[in-house]
């Protein structure tokens, strides 16, 4: 298979009042093109580092990592439009309505506006959106937001989605839009790398998946061979046998 | 990139900025009428007093009483916190539009000239009349100068002083609507790019648009023209609101207001960005404005003429960008004067806004 992510040797390093935290520690992998690729690790493990990292956000201590071909220490700008990203923090303009900020997305990716617009109408019939179109979006629910920042991730058509922690906090119906929604973008050829804190959604979706723990690369398979290797039942026991039982800070 | 596509970029950015500005109905009102009310406030019945103004004394006249005159002026003992009121100098032979030549460099607060037959009039206990020009774009220190000649030359009977008003009839207002534009400008433009941007990072819709294609010098340059704009048009606003509601006298050019406050909004945006840098949120923002802004507001001028400040707080004040503003708006607005007598103010700007924006660039950083 064709990898369309390269990491290899990443580290970061990140100094914090004279302390230096090693969040991520030599970890390499590839992403094959087509794929949806799970990471999974406790809290602190380096999974929104790695993250960052892979969508040109911060620069890596030492390593490298290619996204297309492309180098993201010196080419991060030829890699922004080839990918699309659904932060965990979710962040829409307010005093926007959830069109503007769709159309303010659009165009600062340079979407033709005809095309644009039809796109717009056709992801917010999509997710459930249309009536709500033009409303403000800080008064949308948590569930409304996230929707829109999944759709406001692919209106440039991008060959690569980042979505970090899109099922946090979400009720059931929207997880289910959600996933359904990275089915049906996988389908259509694009490569998915999401991070969850929910097993059942990895085991569920993932060709592969990647656990991480205190910055390192624990274990990287198919769901089914990992518990197989381990005999564990579930996703849930995999995570516990690689990454232990203690609480993390 | 193309310049092309930073420059459409920006305005993208730019757009964005003005459409939330006017959904933000709260903060559009205290935008324009902040400057307003200050001018209505501050505005009547704030005096003040000098110390050690330099007044030029033009004696053409060789007679006793001339000289004993002038003595008088000269030996003046009142006293501002221990420091005379005037510091005289004494020359002749000037014409009175030389004089007002020196009055317009800033050398004299005040210049009276003795015309040649006044010691023989007073002898022959004829009128004559004494000619005071003063500095009247400084109104405080030029009133108090007006009335200790009129109290001085009262006991002297015969002699009347002719006052001519060299930049118009001036009164407090016409001092202060300069400066208020100036601090204006420099409140706001400091405070809605700091804020903005700080809010921006505590929603995480700032780290999200540097997760687009745009490059960080377009979205700097978007929200600059978005601040070239909105500090312009409050300017604009408040000039007009002076000139109509307080009947202000607007003596200078359009153009050159107009050069000064884009090149220190510049200034502004650059401090602005540099600010929001050392911050997470718009609460740590906002107190760390006061603690840049505050000072500025008060020792720069706005309320008083640095002539009447003690030393200390002189110095502090040409340290602060907005002295320079201020003094620049006054020369062009009250004088009417044009580059040259403001190229230096415009020199200082410049290099305020260069340093702050080049700092701001820098620390204004894609990464979270």
């Amino acid at each position: 298979m064709e990898p369309i992510i390269e990491v290899k040797n990443l580290v970061k390093v990140f100094h914090s009042r004279g302390r230096k935290i090693t969040a991520v520690n030599d970890v390499s992998f590839d992403v094959f093109k087509g794929e949806i690729f799970g990471m999974i690790g406790p809290n602190g493990a380096g999974k929104s580092t790695t993250f960052s990292m892979l969508t040109t956000l911060i620069k890596p201590t030492s390593g490298s990592i290619k996204v297309s071909g492309f180098n993201v220490d010196k080419q991060d700008d030829k890699i922004r439009p080839l990918i699309g990203i659904v932060p965990q923090k979710l962040s829409l303009y307010p005093l926007l309505t959830a069109r503007e900020n769709l159309e303010l997305m659009g165009n600062l990716y340079n979407v033709p506006k005809k095309e644009m617009e039809e796109k717009i109408d056709y992801y917010l019939k999509l997710v459930g959106l249309e009536a709500s179109a033009d409303r403000f979006t800080g008064g949308f629910s948590g569930g409304m937001k996230q929707r829109l920042s999944v759709i406001a991730a692919v209106l440039h058509d991008p060959e690569i989605l980042f979505w970090d922690e899109p099922s946090t906090g979400l009720d059931p119906q929207t997880r289910n839009v959600i996933w359904k929604l990275a089915r049906k973008f996988n389908d259509e050829g694009k490569t998915l790398i999401f991070t969850t804190h929910y097993m059942e959604e990895a085991d569920n979706l993932c060709d592969r998946v990647a656990v991480m723990d205190s910055g390192k690369l624990v274990a990287l398979d198919n769901p089914e061979i990992l518990k197989e290797k381990t005999g564990s039942t579930n996703l849930e026991e995999v995570f516990v046998r690689f990454t232990g039982e203690e609480v993390r800070d | 990139m193309t310049i092309k596509t930073e420059l459409m970029d920006s305005l993208i950015v730019a757009k964005k900025e003005f459409k939330i500005l006017f959904r933000k109905k709260a903060l559009i009102i205290p935008l324009v009428l902040f400057p307003i009310i200050m001018i209505v406030f501050f505005g009547y019945g704030m005096g003040g007093t000098v110390k050690e103004a330099p007044i030029l004394i033009v004696n053409d006249d060789t007679g006793r009483a001339s000289s004993s005159l002038v003595q008088e002026i000269g030996s003046f003992t009142e006293k501002y916190n221990g420091d005379p009121m005037f510091s005289v100098t004494y020359t002749k032979d000037m014409s009175q539009s030389e004089a007002e030549s020196k009055i317009n460099d800033g050398m004299y607060k005040g210049v009276l000239i003795i015309p040649p037959e006044y010691s023989e009039s007073a002898t022959k206990n004829e009128s004559t009349t004494l000619t005071l020009l003063t500095d009247s774009s400084d109104t405080t220190t030029s009133s108090i100068i007006v009335n200790y000649m009129r109290q001085l030359l009262s006991k002297t009977g015969s002699v009347s002083l002719n006052i001519p008003n060299i930049y118009g009839n001036l009164e407090y207002l016409d001092f202060l609507i300069p400066g208020v534009i100036a601090l204006t400008v420099f409140m706001g433009s400091v405070a809605t790019t700091g804020s903005a941007i700080a809010g921006e990072k505590e929603d995480g819709t700032l780290v999200r648009m540097l997760m687009t294609p745009i490059s960080k010098r377009s979205v700097i340059l978007g929200k600059t023209i978005y601040q070239l704009i909105l500090q312009l048009g409050r300017a604009v606003i408040l000039i007009l609101a002076a000139y109509f509601l307080l009947g202000f006298n607007m003596n200078g050019s359009w153009l050159l207001i107009s050069l000064v406050l884009i090149v220190f909004t510049l200034g502004g945006v650059g401090m602005g960005i540099v600010m929001s840098s050392r911050v997470e949120d718009m609460e740590s923002f906002f107190q760390l404005n006061m603690l840049v802004t505050m000072p500025s507001m008060f020792v720069t001028g706005v309320f008083f003429p640095l002539s009447s400040v003690p030393d200390w707080m002189r110095y502090i004040a040409y340290c602060l960008p907005l002295t320079y503003a201020i003094d620049a708006m006054r020369i062009i607005m009250i004088k009417g004067q044009g580059l040259n007598a403001i190229s230096t103010d415009l020199i200082i700007l410049s290099l305020f806004a260069i340093v702050t924006f080049t700092a701001g660039v820098r620390l204004f950083r894609r990464e979270a």
